[in-house]
């Protein structure tokens, strides 16, 4: 009896110790949902007011801030293609050539790691890296203070707003609090987490229940920003189009070398985070993006290589690239495919943003 | 783009990159191969061999397409294109345009380098609309 006894009790305590690990379990998924967005984060160090975001704005917009005066911000962060440029690898200085696409700047507020790599922890940061790159703006950070200090109008608002003269880390601080504004606008998923159920159609509620059930993109797009701001090696391949360009080769050699990565010259692929962090599990990790607008903001990925949401999704649905750890397949059916899709696309998209354009001396 | 013939007119408008030494050459050249009836094979040719774009070599680029040769150097040293590059370079301003290559389709504006792809869908695009009208 006793024996029997100690039996029942050794089963009762793997129940008990199951459902409670279940219980965790699910305590931890729940944390990862779909949240509408809240105002944006603002440092404390930078505060917003509506001159400097014009100033920002109108620095956006200059071409001054490129070596060769063709290019701004805008030119890759186009207001009327969603803040991207629409093409699978960003475009480049003259020349030149870029090697990894340009992401929207849409909600880019919440992100806590910009660019692809997360080289960048915060806007005021993100701001030098394009404008000394040689292949983006190719301009010389000392030489676009006095290009911009030249200009009185420029000089009178560094004075108003910050009560000191022009400097590269004013000219950054400009252009995010401008970039903190760039917000999505009453997009169905924002009204529909509010309470209106009639805010998305019934495939687009099909699609939400494939994105946080069997789809499994709640796992990494999560939160207000739809994306765990971490970095995975997903193993997207390499776009063949430019892998084999001298062009393209160059700047990947050049992105390997001023990492000290050592065998720079014979570097075939993007080793993303790697080239920042050399750790082994960043290798070929890549930025998890956001999902919000994602429909204005083809081609994806950090190498564009896939042209449509249908190309994403059997991506994923075949349990990403080739030795990948990260994904396994999904098996989604046609029509599961077709709703998640009718979700990533209705669901997400704010209103268009307006943007008037700045005169610009 | 054989399945393009007869669909779409070209037209080509010169903005040479002013920090490139030869570009404005190479536009003058351009003109003067046009002039004697063989633009198409001439931009052809700039493009393919790029950035030898220098004079002799333009030079050199014309007796390949079989052009009056003494003429050709006369045009391109004399800058007889000049008209037609200003008219463009001050249309490129009015249009705002600093980033080259520039294309409008049908007033959509493409620029920088883009695959055939992403052309082929706007112009496809813009066939069937044509239709519709």
């Amino acid at each position: 009896m006793l024996k029997r006894n100690s039996f029942l009790f050794f089963l009762l305590s793997i129940f008990i110790s199951f459902i409670f690990l279940n219980t965790n379990t699910f305590a931890a998924e729940k944390k990862k949902k779909i949240e509408s967005l809240p105002t944006p984060p603002v440092p404390k160090d930078n505060p917003m007011s509506m001159e400097k975001i014009e100033l920002g704005k109108k620095l956006f917009f200059d071409r001054r801030l490129s070596g060769d005066g063709t290019t701004s911000c805008a030119s890759c962060h186009d207001p009327e293609k969603a803040f991207t440029d629409s093409s699978e690898i960003s475009l480049s200085y003259p020349t030149t050539r870029n090697f990894r696409n340009a992401p929207t700047l849409i909600n880019i507020a919440y992100a806590k790691n910009l660019f692809w790599d997360g080289r960048a922890k915060t806007l005021e940061h993100q701001a030098e890296f394009p404008i000394m790159s040689p292949f983006e703006m190719n301009q010389n950070l000392d030489f676009v203070e006095e290009e911009i200090r030249i200009v009185p109008e420029y000089r009178e608002a560094f004075k108003t707003i910050f009560g000191k003269d022009v400097n590269i880390k004013l000219i950054a601080k400009a252009l995010a609090a401008f970039q903190r504004t760039l917000i999505s606008k009453n997009a169905p998923i924002d009204k529909f987490l509010k309470g209106d159920k009639s805010a998305l159609s019934d495939e687009a509620k099909k699609g939400l229940e494939i994105f946080v059930g069997k789809g499994r993109c709640i796992e990494c797009h999560y939160g207000a920003y739809l994306s765990d701001q971490k970095f995975h090696a997903l193993m997207v391949p390499e776009n063949p189009k430019y892998a084999n360009e001298d062009k393209f080769i160059v700047t990947r050699r050049y992105i390997a070398k001023i990492n000290n990565y050592h065998d720079y010259m014979n570097i075939k692929e993007d080793l993303g985070r790697y080239f920042k962090t050399k750790k082994k599990q960043d290798y070929k990790a890549f930025k998890t993006p956001t999902l919000r607008e994602i429909a204005k903001t083809a081609p994806y990925m950090h190498n564009g290589i896939f042209k449509n949401l249908d190309e994403v999704i059997d991506f994923f649905n075949k349990g990403g690239g080739q030795g990948n750890k990260a994904l396994k397949p999904l098996n989604l059916t046609e029509y599961e495919r077709k709703v998640l899709k009718t979700f990533l696309t209705e669901a997400l998209s704010g209103e268009d943003l307006k943007i008037r354009l700045p005169d610009i001396q | 783009m054989k399945e393009l013939a007869g669909k779409v007119k070209l037209v080509i408008k010169f903005f040479p990159y002013r920090y490139r030494d030869y570009s404005r050459i190479a536009a003058e050249a351009a003109i003067e191969s046009w002039r004697q009836g063989k633009f198409a094979e001439m931009h052809e040719l700039l493009i393919k061999r790029s950035p030898k774009l220098d004079r002799d070599s333009l030079i050199s680029y014309a007796k390949e397409l079989n052009l009056d040769v003494e003429k050709f150097t006369k045009a391109i040293d004399n800058q007889e294109g000049a008209a037609i590059i200003d008219r463009d370079l001050k249309l490129a301003k009015e249009l705002d345009l600093y980033v080259t290559p520039a294309f409008y389709i049908n007033g959509i504006k493409v620029l920088g380098v883009r695959d055939s792809d992403y052309f082929k869908n706007i112009i496809f695009k813009e066939l069937e609309n044509a239709k519709k009208k």
